[in-house]
C-alpha cells in the first residue's frame, strides 16, 4: 500500500484562528476540534474492530488456561496450560490437521491450476465468447453455499442421485470414508474456481504485452512464451491464489461439512475448523476449543509470514 | 489483447481452445441447472433424467411454501444482507474518508489494525464474540447476526484505495468555500464516489446474504434465514428432493438476478476485493 498519496485538509477553523490565536496558545477547545476530526470519524469502525475482532482474540488466549463450559453464570476454572496439553494429547487433532493439508493441497487444482487454464484459454477466445464462459465459471460463486450443498446431495444420491445412474455406479459419496473427503474437495473446488479464474484474469491484465511481443520477435513459440515469460510474470498472482487457499480452505469447506457430513463418516472429513467447531458448541468445551483456537492463529501468523515472504521474493520478475 | 492473438492460428488449436472451456464452463453451471430443472418438475417425474424438464409444475414451489415458511426466510435474510451491508458501508466510508483526508498521529498504527484482520481467523474468536452476543443479549436475534459484522476491513481498505485517487483540488475547494468537513464528505466526496460504493455494496450484501457460519452460531435454535432454513429442510432421512430444490433456488435467486442485471459490475467488485 502506498502511504504517501495522503492529502491534508485542513479543516476551516484552523484558517481562521491561525490569525488571531498563535498555535501554541490555542485553547484546548480550538486544539481538540482542529485533532479531533479524523479520530471521530474512526471511531465507530474502530470500536467495532476492537469489540469484535481484537478484544475476543485476547479473551481466547485467557479462556484457554481456563476450564469452562459456556454456560453464563457457571465458574471459569483456572488450569493453566493443561488445555494445551490435552490438546496435543489428542490423537484427533494431528489427524484433522493432517485432513487440513489434505484438503488444502486437493484445493490447489481448483484454486490454481484451473483457472489458470481457463484464463490462458479465454484470452486466446475473442469476442462475446469469452465473457460468456467467464461468466459461467463465476456463476457458481454466488450460489449460497447451503444451495450448493443441497443440490449436490442431489446430484450425489446413492440410489437417485444423476451421478451414480450416469456413471452406473453405486457409490455411497457422502457416507463412504474415502469419498467423502473427495466429494468436499470438488463440491468447494466446484465453488471457488470462478473468483480464482478472476483474480488470474486480473493478474494477466496487469502484465506489459511487450515482452511476450519481443520474445515472439525473437522466435518463441507460443507455448514457450507462456512458460518462460507469462507465467514467471503471473507469480505474484499465483502466490497470491496459494496463500488463499492455505488460509481459507477450511473455512469455505465448513458449510459443507456442516450440512453434508457432520464431519463424518468416521470423523473423515473433520478438519481442524470443523473440530473447533465441535468442541465449542457440541462438547461444550470453551477451555479445549480457545487452545485450538490460539494455535490455528499461530498458524495462521507463521503460514502468512512464509508465503508473503515467498510471494515478495518471487515479485521482483517485473521491475 | 497480447498482440500475439493478432497472428493467425491454427484453426484446430481454437476448437481445442473452445471445446475445454465449454467443457469446464458446463461442469460449471450443471449443478446450477440441475437444481431450477428438478424445482420445477412434476411430483411424478423428479427422479427423471431427462435434460429439459417437461411438463412444468409449481407442484414442489407450492410444496416448499406449505412446508416452511420460505417468505419470512428471505424476507430475514433481505433485513439482514441490506442493513448488514448498508452498515457496512457507512462504517467503512467514514473510516477510508479520515484516512485519507488527514494525517495524524497513530495513523500507521490505526490502518495496520484494519490490515491485521486478515490474519485473525473467525476460530480464534468465535467462542468470547458468542459469550458477548449472548451478554447483550442478541443471541437468536437477526439484530445479532448483523451488528457483529458491521466494519468490515475489507470495505475500508477498498474505499480508501479509492479515496486516495480522488483529486485533492475538489477537496481543497470545499475547503476554500468554507465547507466543513461532514458536508464535505456528503456532498462532495460521496456523489463521486458512487459507483464504487454501489459495486462495494452490492458485494458485501452479497456476502452477507450467502453467510452461513456466522448466523449458525447466533441462530441455533431458529431457522430464521435461509441457509439456516435450507439446512433443516436437508440431511433427514429421504430427502423431499423437489421441495428441497425448491427452496434452494428461491434461496439463490436474488443473488443470480442480480448477476444477470449487473453482471460487470459485481465481477469488477469481486476482481478488486481480491486484489486489494
Amino acid at each position: 500500500m502506498v502511504s504517501g498519496t495522503f492529502v491534508e485538509v485542513a479543516p476551516p477553523l484552523r484558517a481562521r484562528e491561525a490569525g488571531v490565536v498563535p498555535a501554541s496558545r490555542e485553547s484546548w477547545w480550538t486544539r481538540a476540534r482542529r485533532i479531533a476530526p479524523p479520530y471521530l470519524y474512526l471511531t465507530p469502525a474502530v470500536v467495532l474492530l476492537v469489540v469484535w475482532t481484537y478484544q475476543p482474540l485476547a479473551q481466547t488466549f485467557v479462556l484457554s488456561l481456563h476450564s469452562w463450559n459456556l454456560v453464563p453464570g457457571t465458574p471459569m476454572e483456572e488450569v493453566g496450560i493443561a488445555n494445551y496439553e490435552r490438546l496435543l494429547g489428542t490423537p484427533e487433532l494431528g489427524r484433522s490437521v493432517w485432513r487440513t493439508v489434505v484438503v488444502i493441497l486437493g484445493m490447489l487444482p481448483f484454486t490454481v491450476v484451473i483457472p489458470v487454464l481457463v484464463a490462458l484459454l479465454t484470452r486466446r477466445v475473442r469476442g462475446r465468447a469469452q465473457g460468456v464462459y467467464r461468466a459461467l465459471v463465476f456463476a457458481p460463486m454466488l450460489v449460497a453455499p447451503v444451495a450448493g450443498a443441497a443440490v449436490w446431495q442431489w446430484l450425489l444420491d446413492p440410489s437417485a442421485g444423476a451421478v451414480n445412474r450416469v456413471l452406473g455406479t453405486d457409490v455411497n459419496w457422502l457416507n463412504t470414508t474415502g469419498t467423502a473427503q473427495l466429494s468436499i474437495i470438488v463440491i468447494t473446488g466446484w465453488h471457488v474456481a470462478g473468483f480464482a479464474v478472476l483474480v488470474v484474469t486480473a493478474g494477466l491484465t496487469g502484465i506489459n504485452p511487450d515482452y511476450a511481443a519481443a520474445a515472439q520477435v525473437d522466435g518463441a513459440s507460443r507455448s514457450q512464451v507462456t512458460r518462460w515469460i507469462t507465467l514467471p510474470l503471473l507469480s505474484p498472482t499465483l502466490a497470491f491464489l496459494v496463500l488463499m487457499t492455505v488460509l481459507l480452505s477450511a473455512q469455505w469447506t465448513f458449510p459443507l461439512i456442516d450440512t453434508l457430513t457432520q464431519g463424518g463418516p468416521v470423523g473423515s472429513t473433520t478438519n481442524i475448523y470443523y473440530l473447533l467447531w465441535e468442541y465449542g458448541f457440541r462438547h461444550h468445551d470453551a477451555g479445549l476449543a480457545a487452545a485450538a483456537g490460539v494455535l490455528f492463529f499461530a498458524g495462521f501468523i507463521v503460514v502468512a509470514a512464509l508465503l508473503t515472504r515467498l510471494a515478495e521474493r518471487l515479485s521482483h520478475h517485473d521491475d | 489483447m497480447t498482440i500475439d492473438d493478432a497472428v493467425g492460428e491454427p484453426r484446430v488449436r481454437r476448437l481445442g481452445g473452445h471445446l475445454v472451456l465449454g467443457v469446464l464452463s458446463l461442469a460449471c453451471v450443471f449443478p446450477v441447472y440441475w437444481l431450477y430443472a428438478t424445482s420445477v418438475r412434476a411430483p411424478g417425474d423428479v427422479y427423471s433424467l431427462s435434460v429439459l424438464p417437461w411438463p412444468l409444475s409449481t407442484a414442489s414451489y407450492a410444496d416448499a411454501f406449505a412446508k416452511n415458511d420460505v417468505l419470512g426466510m428471505l424476507l430475514n435474510t433481505g433485513v439482514v444482507a441490506v442493513f448488514s451491508a448498508l452498515g457496512q458501508l457507512l462504517v467503512a466510508l467514514l473510516a477510508a474518508y479520515a484516512f485519507v483526508a488527514w494525517r495524524f498521529p497513530l495513523q500507521r498504527l490505526l490502518y495496520l489494525m484494519f490490515v491485521g484482520t486478515w490474519l485473525v481467523p473467525f476460530q480464534a474468536t468465535m467462542l468470547p464474540n458468542y459469550v458477548l452476543l449472548s451478554r447483550l443479549g442478541l443471541l437468536e436475534t437477526l439484530a445479532g447476526v448483523i451488528v457483529p459484522t458491521l466494519c468490515s476491513a475489507l470495505g475500508v481498505l477498498l474505499l480508501r484505495e479509492h479515496l486516495a485517487g480522488f483529486p485533492k483540488e475538489l477537496l481543497d475547494a470545499a475547503r476554500m468555500d468554507g465547507r466543513s468537513s461532514w458536508s464535505t464528505l456528503w456532498l462532495v466526496v460521496v456523489p463521486a464516489l458512487r459507483p464504487a460504493l454501489a459495486a462495494l455494496g452490492i458485494l458485501l450484501a452479497i456476502t452477507a446474504w450467502n453467510e452461513y457460519f456466522w448466523p449458525a452460531m447466533v441462530l441455533q435454535r431458529s431457522n430464521a434465514v435461509v441457509q439456516l432454513g435450507l439446512r433443516s429442510f436437508m440431511g433427514t432421512e429421504g430427502n423431499d428432493w423437489g421441495p428441497l430444490m425448491a427452496t434452494a433456488g428461491l434461496a439463490c435467486l436474488p443473488v443470480l438476478v442480480l448477476y444477470l442485471v449487473l453482471q460487470r459490475h459485481i465481477v469488477n467488485a469481486f476482481v478488486r476485493s481480491g486484489l486489494k
